[in-house]
């Protein structure tokens, strides 16, 4: 395998990726895991532009480090909570899952790996957000419109859930 | 490509009408002074939900289309789907409207327009043939629900159900869609007729993934459809929500969630080995299972809503079989059990809650003597409870003897030996109740007050479900003449 500059950026930028996971993770502050998480998707930008997808590298800082991460800050900020949570226990149901994810992990795993891909190399067509705008609002129009009306019952359940009683007369 | 302005409007009608009446409603619950009732916003979405079904009514027989790619289509099996759909929704508004309680939540705008906005997104997800189209309609259909369980929110049960069906919900949608991102990857395509073509081009190379995106697709359905092995979050949410949202999760829902199964199934169709061998045991297993573990639960249930929540699990495996065999009659007969079911079950709810909600007791034991305080209550309950366990002359009858006599050609057996057995063992809770009503003294000779929506849903109910039982050839024609001709 020849180093090249391309494997050194994929390799710090995966190693920064994971570990932002798994300090999120352990993180015991909850301020704390959500920077850790900013870290991780700021490093899956970072994968992107690798894999020569600008617009995607800039939608992901955009969306997920940037509106995702604040969006979280506001909700630690806004919401009463133990700063502190309490050091993880471990018990037998814990252990359960481990085996079970892990299985399932394994098997994935398996079966990707025994099914023949990068059998060769597909070239990639130019893109352009020009495009991506035409598909967005020729071809996915209707989903894209549904997606609106998602986020329109998203933001009247949040209110529904959230608003305080008026007082019954 | 199909530019936008060229799209046909009268399509895409009935979804456009849900849709402006739900945004419209959103802006008058916020015009509207406080004093004028909301009930007048549920009464103006029953008339949206009536003017989408009968434009509906007026596509029969519509040539199909394919709208921008396959992103929406118009077929005769989408055109039933939704009538399904909207049939369900205009029942639970009707049951929504006559509820009065004071902690209830039609009393708030927000309940019947989150209502639209769930059957507008099961109606787009119905009529998709793109994985984005259907995962989006899904979504929406899902997220709606999930605030109208919670929607009580002064209730504790109420807040503990929303919790595990947004939890469980989430994580069963995430199963669908990693299932999904597979065969995106292998075919390099979200629309279904092309991911068909591919795989049938892919097995024998990529049949194990294919397989694992089968099952992990197969987990989030069996959630969706409330089958066992993933059944245990529906006693709980169906006892914490509201009665007319449980109606509509047992109905509405669990339509939706078959649609998307006979969706999926079609693009796994092409697949020879794996077919016969692996994806439709699975099923049936979960069929059988669905029977096995709803109807013997159901037997030591004393709350009535935890009862029909384990009855719903039970019959989610009878509907199961024609597609799980796969027969000849397996559309009429899917069809034919879920607009019985329909009725039936929406029906036994209404009364359910008419009932609980004058004794304030959930227990089955509120309806000892319902016969002497209000006949007509107890002879409606007594046609649905004989229709949910399939005794002669009512429509449950004919649409299980659609499912076994299908099954049957097939050869599976030991699939009907397993739903005849359970049959008979639900027999003994349906007819408990049955029993309570007419061989129990009552505590008090107060009648059941009933309101004029409820009373309306209670009678069409009843006479569809007898009406079916005997002439069942009113729905086999109808599908009949859309499907074959």
């Amino acid at each position: 395998m020849n180093i090249s500059g391309e494997l050194i950026a994929f390799f710090i930028l995966s190693v920064s990726a994971i570990g932002g996971a798994v300090f999120m993770m352990n993180l015991t502050r909850v301020m704390h895991m959500a920077l850790a998480l900013a870290f991780t998707f700021f490093s899956i930008a970072g994968v992107f532009i690798l894999l020569d997808a600008p617009f995607l590298a800039v939608t992901q800082i955009l969306i997920y480090t940037g509106a995702v991460s604040i969006l979280m800050i506001f909700g630690i900020m806004l919401t009463k909570h133990k700063d502190e949570e309490n050091p993880p226990s471990f018990d037998i149901k814990k252990l359960w899952s481990l085996i079970g994810v892990g299985a399932f992990f394994a098997v994935v795993l398996w079966i990707i790996y025994q099914s023949p891909f990068f059998t060769s190399e597909e070239t990639v067509t130019d893109f352009s957000v020009k495009m991506l705008g035409k598909s967005i609002f020729q071809q996915y129009m209707i989903p894209f419109e549904v997606t609106s009306i998602l986020l329109l019952v998203a933001l009247i359940g949040a209110a529904v859930l959230a608003k305080r009683e008026e007082k019954r007369k | 490509m199909q530019q936008v302005t060229e799209i046909d409007w009268d399509i895409l009608a009935p979804e456009l009408i849900i849709m402006i009446a739900c945004a419209l409603l959103v802006i008058l619950d916020l015009v509207l002074p406080s004093m004028i009732s909301r009930r007048w916003i549920g009464l103006f979405s029953l008339v949206a939900v009536v003017t989408a079904g009968v434009w509906i009514v007026t596509q029969f027989g519509h040539s199909p289309v394919a709208l921008l790619e396959n992103t929406y289509r118009l077929t005769p099996v989408t055109l039933i789907w939704k009538l399904i759909l909207l049939s369900g929704t205009f029942l639970v508004l009707l049951i929504s409207l006559g509820e009065d309680q004071e902690e209830f939540a039609p009393n708030s705008g927000e309940y019947y327009y989150l209502l639209l906005a769930a059957v507008l997104g099961g109606m787009f997800m119905v009529s998709s043939a793109d994985l984005i189209t259907l995962y989006v309609g899904l979504e929406l259909f899902s997220l709606s629900s999930y605030v109208l369980v919670g929607i009580r929110k002064r209730r504790g049960d109420s807040n503990e159900a929303a919790w595990k069906y947004v939890v469980l919900g989430g994580m069963s949608s995430a199963f669908i869609l990693y299932g999904m991102s597979f065969l995106y990857g292998l075919s390099g395509s979200t629309n279904l007729a092309n991911i068909q073509q591919y795989i049938v081009k892919a097995q024998g190379t990529y049949d194990w993934i294919i397989y694992l995106s089968f099952f992990l697709m197969i987990v989030g359905f069996g959630f969706k459809l409330a089958s066992a092995p993933f059944h245990t979050w529906v006693p709980d949410v169906y006892q914490g929500a509201a009665t007319p949202i449980t109606s509509f999760l047992s109905v509405v829902s669990k339509s939706l969630a078959f649609a998307l199964l006979f969706i999926m199934i079609g693009v796994f169709d092409g697949i020879d080995e794996g077919w016969e061998s692996i994806f439709l045991p699975t099923l049936m297993i979960m069929a059988a299972l669905s029977m096995i573990i709803g109807n013997t639960a159901a037997l030591r249930q004393k709350n009535m809503k935890r009862l029909m929540a384990y009855s719903s699990i039970a019959q989610a495996g009878y509907i199961l079989i024609p597609i799980a065999t796969l027969n000849k009659l397996y559309f009429p007969s899917t069809f034919f059990y879920l607009f019985v079911y329909l009725f039936m079950t929406i029906g036994a709810f209404a009364v359910i809650m008419l009932v609980m909600r004058q004794e304030k007791n959930e227990d089955m034991k509120a309806f000892a003597g319902l016969h002497q305080r209000s006949p007509w209550l107890a002879l409606a309950m007594t046609i649905f409870l004989i229709s949910l366990a399939g005794i002669p002359l009512t429509a449950g009858f004919f649409g299980k003897m659609l499912i076994i006599m299908g099954a049957l050609g097939m050869e599976h057996l030991w699939l009907i030996v397993i739903m005849v057995i359970t049959t008979i063992v639900s027999y003994y809770y349906y007819f408990s109740i049955i029993r309570q009503m007419y061989f129990r003294k009552a505590n008090t000779t107060r009648r059941i007050r009933t309101s004029w929506p409820i009373g309306i849903a209670i009678s069409m109910s009843a006479i569809a479900t007898i009406g079916f039982g005997v002439f069942p050839e009113w729905i086999l024609n109808l599908v009949e003449s859309l499907l074959f001709k």
